[in-house]
């Protein structure tokens, strides 16, 4: 979804800063997002308090919680996806080769 | 604490999810759906976490009287904190000993209670507590016709594999689909506008590939292949 998203915008994203969480992003306010998203997932809760500060500054509160609430989503998502064995269709897979492997997730459990 | 401000429709959205949770589900009662969700905050908040392998019933970390069977508590736990590691092999052992569309509904509650404490946390806000359970006996509704799918392991309301797995998934326990995509479209993006590669909640607002920028970073931190 980030790389036909991006694609629509004109943008073209390295997902391997994605994967990594270096960043480099050709996406507005994408390294403060990434930070942010980053913190989100981890469990330094100093470091999420940093990295929210520095997306509200870079963007506004509604922004940021924008955001939060997109993080959030994808807590519960992937909680669906995992706990109900939730896979893509062969062709799904084919097509998707490129992006499976610029984000270094073709080894983990929950490929099906 | 700090002091955010949370747009309504996002609130309200966390809110019925609350309400939700104590209330009877198809399969297990509201005080068994609050039970689950501690151990789901429990689950999210351990800072010297159970491995996968591990059920959380063996541990001295739940309250020694329990409403929910021990099977469910330690799913809920598991998918809470490692849904990652979840394999077909592990899913039949809970499913056999629950019953499917009980697991089902039991990923429902977790999923939800770990979107509403995930965003707490993620803006700086307290945890609010759950709502008393309701009474009252499971309500035992589901759709007319299950289908085994080829693109989830449980089953789904018919026809199966003609939406995505991750939208059928739920389809067998129809009130739990229902609160769930409420949230979606609360938190990600409204159903009706996924194929909008444009779409943005406000001007200023997250833009598509922004958005998309954080949910490919969350998957990816919790080693979701999907």
């Amino acid at each position: 979804m980030l790389s036909w998203s991006s694609a629509n915008a004109g943008d073209d994203v390295d997902l391997t800063g994605v994967a990594d969480g270096s960043g480099g992003l050709d996406i507005d306010h994408g390294d403060e997002l990434l930070r942010f998203a980053t913190a989100c997932g981890e469990r330094d809760d100093d470091a999420l308090a940093d990295a929210r500060a520095v997306l509200t500054a870079a963007t506004d509160e509604a922004f940021m919680v924008d955001a939060a609430a997109v993080a959030a989503n994808f807590e519960m998502m992937t909680r669906l996806a995992d706990s109900t064995g939730a896979r893509m269709p062969s062709e799904v897979l084919e097509a998707r080769a490129g992006m499976i492997g610029a984000m270094g997730v073709a080894e983990l459990t929950s490929r099906r | 604490m700090s002091d955010v401000a949370v747009r309504d429709d996002l609130a309200e959205a966390h809110r019925l999810a609350w309400e939700h949770v104590a209330s009877p589900g198809s399969w297990w009662t509201g005080a068994q759906r609050v039970e689950l969700g501690s151990t789901v905050l429990l689950s999210i908040a351990d800072d010297d976490p159970l491995p996968p392998w591990v059920g959380v019933s063996t541990s001295d970390r739940l309250p020694a009287e329990r409403v929910a069977p021990d099977a469910a508590h330690d799913a809920a736990y598991r998918i809470a904190r490692h849904a990652g590691t979840m394999t077909e092999d592990v899913f039949r052992r809970f499913a056999d000993e629950l019953g499917e569309l009980p697991y089902v509904e039991l990923c429902a509650v977790v999923s939800s209670v770990a979107a509403v404490v995930h965003f707490r946390r993620n803006v700086g806000l307290d945890i609010p507590p759950f709502p008393a359970p309701i009474d009252g006996e499971p309500t035992g509704e589901r759709p007319n016709e299950l289908a085994d799918a080829e693109l989830n392991w449980v089953p789904v309301a018919a026809p199966a594999d003609e939406a995505a797995a991750v939208v059928q998934a739920y389809t067998g326990v129809p009130g739990e689909m229902t609160n769930t995509w409420r949230m979606a479209s609360a938190q990600y993006i409204p159903v009706e506008e996924m194929i909008h590669a444009d779409w943005s909640r406000r001007s200023g607002g997250l833009t598509r590939p922004q958005t998309e920028l954080v949910a490919a970073r969350v998957a990816q931190l919790r080693e979701c292949f999907y």
